[in-house]
């Protein structure tokens, strides 16, 4: 079952014609992330306010909202960083509070802040992660040839500060799946990227779909949203639209993204 | 045992890829304890002085002379309250512990026919040991006046024999007792400080996250982070040792294996607390502050390095009991300078020992409610 998570991301497939709609790119309709009012205070500031959405296999999910809606937040609670206020998260019919063990095996997560040590090289973060991660030491090998094949032979001595943040961002990537989770939390990773680079990427989280992994994408990036299968729309810890973008799109009327976006927003704060 | 491996060869590599902070850890030690040894033994000038001639011979007088001409010496008494104080020599002891002078120097009769013909002679001197460091500059200072002043009266090569007598602080037996201690305080300093900084920059780079998520149990984190930063103590702490013992001269008659072993358990006592800062500071730099504020300030002040146990208040030198540098300051000055055994010191070594396990422990206590709150 491990092995054929690795090498993904070195020939993705392609993005399709169509990133959205179409029973294709859907789930299979298997729930995989069940949250039900899940609330995270900090004091009396209250970062994620009773959100309610489930996930099902094999969806990419866009979790679209501006800095500081409290995508970072609860993305930390659904991998166990960070302990919800109240509500409950059932992860592949894991309970969050009580087995967050058994989920860690299954999940993979790529912060926004931190995905590899600057000083070491790209092989030796992912002899590290592999090595915390647990990996017999053939396997670790393995996946050292797969990364020599995933980056010109000439990066792999650098160390990651001196590496181009396209390839950063693979290697990333790439260490995040080494445990080959089914469900992948990436926060924000397209931030700070060039659009090319961002392509790029989400024709890698594609290749990930298509092998059946199920993702979680936030972004403040408005032009991503057409990727994802289903958008949820988070605004000061709330969620307030929720859907497939085209769906969205011929909801509400609005004539691109960044239409829906402001209309959203604004019929939330004014009710 | 894998996963420790491995966060044990990544901390190496981290170590080694940022050699401006290693050069901070072995550099600033060396030079603390330049500046430290020296400024704690400055020159006196001027030490109050009372010299007490039984023999009245010539070569007493001129011994006499040759103490009261130094820079070093003033003479407290007069000529006639010298002759008064002849007869009544609790007088001078009571002059000492009132602190009017810092020493009293008696030559008892017959000094100069056992100089001449039965040496070795004795010499009484009585020291104010409240402050060791002036207690240790008169001891010095006694010392080198009596070397110039043997060599010229007699060719053996020790005829004059010191009863030193220590107010006060009996424990001041050697000139030498400032730089070992010196050594003791810096050991917890680096050693705390090597392992503060460790999670506090996992925690600022926001890498803490990876290893919570990652299947590495607290334990796992804690010793891996602690094992390369003790061979690195150990190594900074011979090289502060041998500065100690070659640049200062330092005597050192125990055993050298002894002195590594108390210094193991030093060591690791001090990335203890480190670990324990760290795990508590939000920052590198907050890390950095208090570990040099918990190492640095108890070790000078309460540990018995500058003031004598005995002279702290009740409060303070209860706090001195759970201050590392207090155990190892014994230790430390014990061996080099008494070479005392290892069943001497087995109270001491065990206090460090439980201390490291207790910190441990509540690091890893602290670390485990950590990755649960996620905070």
């Amino acid at each position: 079952m491990p092995t054929e998570g690795i090498n993904s991301p070195v020939t993705p497939t392609p993005p399709s014609g169509s990133f959205s709609g179409g029973e294709a790119a859907r789930g299979t309709g298997e729930t995989v992330v069940a949250v039900r009012n899940l609330t995270r205070k900090f004091g009396h500031f209250t970062a994620v306010d009773r959100l309610n959405f489930t996930i099902q296999r094999g969806e990419i999910i866009g979790f679209l909202g501006p800095n500081g809606a409290g995508k970072t937040t609860t993305i930390k609670m659904l991998t166990g960083l960070l302990r919800p206020s109240s509500g409950e998260v059932t992860i592949l019919g894991f309970d969050l509070r009580r087995e967050i063990r058994q989920i860690k095996k299954h999940i993979g997560y790529m912060s926004q802040k931190f995905s590899l040590y600057p000083l070491l090289t790209a092989r030796e973060n992912v002899e590290f992660f592999a090595g915390i991660s647990g990996l017999p030491p053939a396997r670790i090998k393995q996946v050292k040839q797969e990364l020599a094949t995933l980056i010109p032979p000439a990066l792999l001595r650098l160390q990651v500060a001196d590496l181009p943040p396209g390839i950063r961002q693979k290697v990333a990537l790439f260490t995040c799946l080494l445990t080959d989770p089914e469900i992948i939390f990436l926060d924000e990773p397209t931030s700070g990227v060039d659009p090319e680079l961002r392509r790029n990427f989400w024709s890698l989280i594609y290749g990930l779909k298509t092998r059946g992994k199920t993702l979680l994408v936030s972004t403040h990036n408005l032009d991503e949203a057409e990727y994802a299968d289903r958008l949820l729309i988070i605004h000061q810890g709330k969620i307030i639209l929720e859907g497939p973008p085209e769906e969205l799109l011929q909801r509400t009327g609005a004539s691109n993204m960044e239409e829906l976006f402001k209309q959203a927003i604004i019929s939330h704060e004014t009710p | 045992m894998k996963r420790l491996k491995a966060v044990i060869i990544k901390e190496f590599k981290h170590i080694l890829r940022d050699p401006r902070s290693l050069a901070v850890v072995f550099i600033m030690p060396l030079v603390q304890i330049f500046i430290f040894g020296h400024v704690l033994s400055f020159d006196l000038k001027k030490i109050e002085t009372i010299i007490i001639d039984y023999d009245e011979t010539s070569l007493s007088r001129e011994l006499s002379q040759r103490l009261a001409a130094s820079q070093y010496y003033e003479l407290y008494f007069s000529p006639e309250e010298n002759a008064a104080a002849r007869k009544d020599p609790d007088r001078a002891e009571q002059l000492l512990r009132s602190g009017k002078i810092k020493q009293f120097i008696i030559i008892p009769a017959g000094f100069a026919r056992s100089l001449n013909h039965s040496p070795p002679a004795t010499l009484g001197v009585t020291i104010d040991g409240s402050d060791s460091n002036i207690a240790n500059r008169i001891y010095q200072y006694n010392e080198r006046i009596l070397r110039e002043f043997s060599l010229e009266k007699s060719h053996l090569p020790n005829p004059i024999q010191v009863n030193i007598k220590m107010f006060f602080n009996p424990e001041i037996s050697s000139p030498y007792f400032i730089i070992p201690g010196l050594v003791a305080v810096l050991m917890v300093m680096i050693s705390a400080l090597l392992t503060s900084l460790s999670i506090a920059r996992e925690k600022e780079a926001g890498s803490i996250h990876l290893l919570f998520i990652s299947p590495l149990s607290p334990a796992e984190i804690i010793l891996g982070k602690t094992i390369p930063y003790l061979l690195v103590a150990l190594l900074d702490g011979t090289i502060i040792f041998l500065f100690a013992r070659f640049w200062f001269g330092v005597p050192f008659r125990g055993s050298l294996t002894i002195l590594f072993l108390f210094s193991l358990i030093y060591l690791i006592c001090g990335l203890s607390l480190g670990i324990l800062i760290s795990t508590v500071a939000a920052t590198q730099k907050v890390a950095m502050m208090v570990a040099l504020l918990a190492t640095l300030l108890p070790s000078l002040f309460l540990s018995g390095f500058i003031f004598p146990l005995e002279s702290l208040s009740p409060i303070l030198r209860s706090f001195s009991y759970i201050v590392p540098a207090t155990y190892f300051l014994r230790i430390i000055r014990g061996v080099t300078l008494k070479g005392a055994v290892l069943s001497h010191f087995l109270f001491e070594g065990s206090v460090l020992l439980a201390m490291s396990l207790f910190l441990l422990s509540v690091a890893s206590l602290k670390f485990q409610s950590m990755r649960r709150s996620g905070q």
